[in-house]
């Protein structure tokens, strides 16, 4: 155990360096001059922009350019905005506590939904069943900001006294807070529910048709107490497993649900990022949102791996 | 997300019944509707009732019998555009996971079939690219080369190749150690023909599931892309380009984004259609 949990830890090591590494060359790759970028203005007098590169290093060689951004990124520092003039690190956590919240309600909402749809499907079987696989089909090929283009058109059309737009901050007033953020959840969580749905269904039924399932029903347990202790638990593996695979969609997803919502995520600060050509920022973001998933990942092989010996072989 | 295309794969175990119907029928569905929508875009200045581009003074109109899905903002008809900017979205989704498709064939044929040294290092070079969230890379590398046609295409080829190489790479590890295929080695048949003989074939129902599921995602991908402002520049539709532009004014003309909406649901749709309907037909398990 120990050694597996060495070894997934070494390979996530060298995964986020490699990470690092394309978020580091892809902004170097940008076309035209960093510098220029970096000035914000092509009519920059050539003193200047011999100064802007000597502060940013970039007279050096590339391999020295890449250790010492690592460097600094690993101490924290994740530049300096090119819009703001700002360090990116405050605002980028500041943004991050936003998007870490939607991703959870969203992670909570979408594993309601899918245990709940997908329990119903496999034990009602029947019209139920089928109503439920064709919603899941359906809902597959609905992109997440289809969905909350949608909601807000809808709201937009027949709600218009409601808000859907806008953020309140937790700390301001809690449940505000939670109202501005359970439409783009909604929003974000719809798919992946399916997928929760779809993987509890196949494990319930797969359960069910067990032997110690028939020895329980033998042996005279209610069928309450048999979903409970048999079905459920056996189930639940591989709605977990589906919830952690789905961090990177919500992550992704919620790049456009907030932009949609008005959301001051992460999302929505990539999305103004692009917009204003704020290289330093996208770096950051991509290089720290890469990063979260790929710990997260490693966090569920070794879950995983703990609950189950065999995936150590 | 980008994944969701693979949740019906997931499911372990369980032979999937009911719901979207099975085998042939499904399908026959999907590629009637793949048809419509390829001739419909192939032949789109044709089909198009107006030109894509060209404005008037008829802005936001409600759908009429001369504009059946009304005008956007500055009075272009939707439909038109609708038609037109499916080129472009299909142009680059087809043309991407085609050239994923051939480099993931290649690049997991190698690492399956040499093994050893070259699997390890293949392998291991698509792992850093899988370890990006799909639509995070795009952006990344998109934002970073500016989103022409072939920088999209480039882009969304790379992000979906370590997922073909895999799906190629797993039945060529255990096809190679089949006896037909040590007893063709035995008889002396060439490297190269034992791989297009006796390999290649058995790779070719999974890749063909992989394939139609990634389109589906693929459109996710390059239809968000443009969302975020990072399609084919304007003035060009595409479907996820009107979307973010309608969204200023969709009250008071829904159509404007319904329309692209519905289009992209279509696509991909049809795609997941098609990829179920494969492997109920082509009798693949789960492709991951």
């Amino acid at each position: 155990m120990t050694r597996f949990v060495l070894g997934r830890l070494a390979w996530m090591v060298a995964i986020l360096l490699g990470v690092s590494l394309v978020a580091f060359l892809l902004m170097r790759a940008i076309p035209g001059d960093f510098a220029i970028a970096a000035a914000g203005s092509q009519s920059v007098a050539p003193e200047v922009l011999a100064t802007i590169r000597r502060d940013l290093g970039l007279d050096q060689p590339l391999m020295a350019q890449y250790l010492r951004w690592l460097g600094h990124a690993l101490t924290g520092d994740l530049g300096t905005s090119f819009v703001t003039r700002r360090p990116v690190l405050g605002e980028l956590l500041d943004r991050l506590a936003v998007t870490i919240q939607l991703t959870l309600l969203a992670a909570v909402i979408a594993a309601a939904m899918g245990v709940a749809t997908g329990l119903a499907a496999a034990r009602l079987r029947g019209v139920t069943d089928w109503l439920v696989r064709l919603w899941n089909g359906l809902m597959l090929a609905v992109p997440n900001y289809v969905v909350a283009t949608l909601i807000v058109l809808l709201f937009g059309l027949y709600f218009p006294q409601v808000t859907v737009l806008g953020y309140t901050p937790f700390l301001e007033n809690p449940l505000a807070n939670l109202a501005s953020l359970l439409l783009p959840a909604l929003a974000l969580a719809l798919a992946v529910s399916v997928t929760i749905a779809e993987n509890t269904r196949a494990a319930v039924l797969e359960v069910a048709n067990q032997d110690f399932v028939m020895v329980a029903r033998a042996k005279g347990l209610t069928p309450a107490t048999i979903l409970r202790d048999y079905l459920m638990r056996n189930a639940l593996t591989p709605v977990v497993t589906a919830a952690g695979l789905k961090i990177a969609a919500l992550l992704g997803g919620s790049i456009l649900v907030e932009t949609i919502f008005a959301i001051p995520g992460m999302g929505q600060y990539l999305f103004d990022s692009i917009n204003s050509r704020d290289y330093p920022v996208i770096q950051a973001i991509v290089l720290v949102a890469a990063g979260i998933v790929v710990l997260v990942n490693t966090l569920i092989d070794i879950a995983y791996a703990r609950i189950d010996a065999r995936v150590q072989m | 997300m980008q994944e969701s295309g693979q949740a019906a794969a997931a499911a372990p175990g369980v032979r999937r019944r009911g719901g979207l119907g099975q085998g042939w029928p499904l399908l026959g569905l999907g590629l009637a509707m793949l048809a419509l929508m390829l001739a419909l875009t192939v032949f789109a200045p044709l089909v198009a009732p107006y030109d894509p581009s060209a404005t008037s003074p008829d802005s936001l109109a409600p759908a009429t019998a001369a504009h059946w899905l009304g005008t956007d903002s500055i009075g272009r008809d939707v439909l038109s555009r609708l038609i037109v900017g499916g080129r472009t979205t299909l142009l680059i989704t087809v043309t991407a996971v085609l050239i994923a498709m051939v480099a993931g064939l290649i690049l997991g044929l190698a690492a399956g079939y040499l093994g050893g040294r070259t699997d390890e290092i293949v392998m291991r070079l698509l792992d850093v690219v899988f370890a990006f969230p799909v639509l995070l890379l795009a952006i990344a590398v998109v934002a970073a080369l500016g989103p022409t046609v072939p920088n999209l295409i480039l882009t969304i080829a790379i992000v979906y190749t370590p997922a073909m190489a895999r799906v190629v790479r797993a039945p060529v590890l255990s096809v190679k150690r089949w006896d037909h295929v040590e007893a063709a080695r035995s008889v002396g048949m060439s490297e190269m023909r034992l791989v297009l003989r006796h390999i290649l074939p058995i790779v070719v129902s999974p890749i063909l599931v992989a394939t139609s599921l990634t389109l589906s995602q693929t459109i996710f991908t390059v239809t968000a892309l443009s969302f975020l402002g990072l399609g084919p520049p304007p003035p060009d539709p595409n479907w996820g380009g009107m979307l973010s532009e309608a969204r200023q004014f969709m009250e008071l003309a829904p159509l404007t984004v319904i329309g692209p909406a519905a289009a992209i649901v279509f696509a991909t749709l049809t795609f997941i259609i098609i990829a179920n309907g494969l492997r109920e037909v082509l009798d693949v398990g789960s492709v991951r």
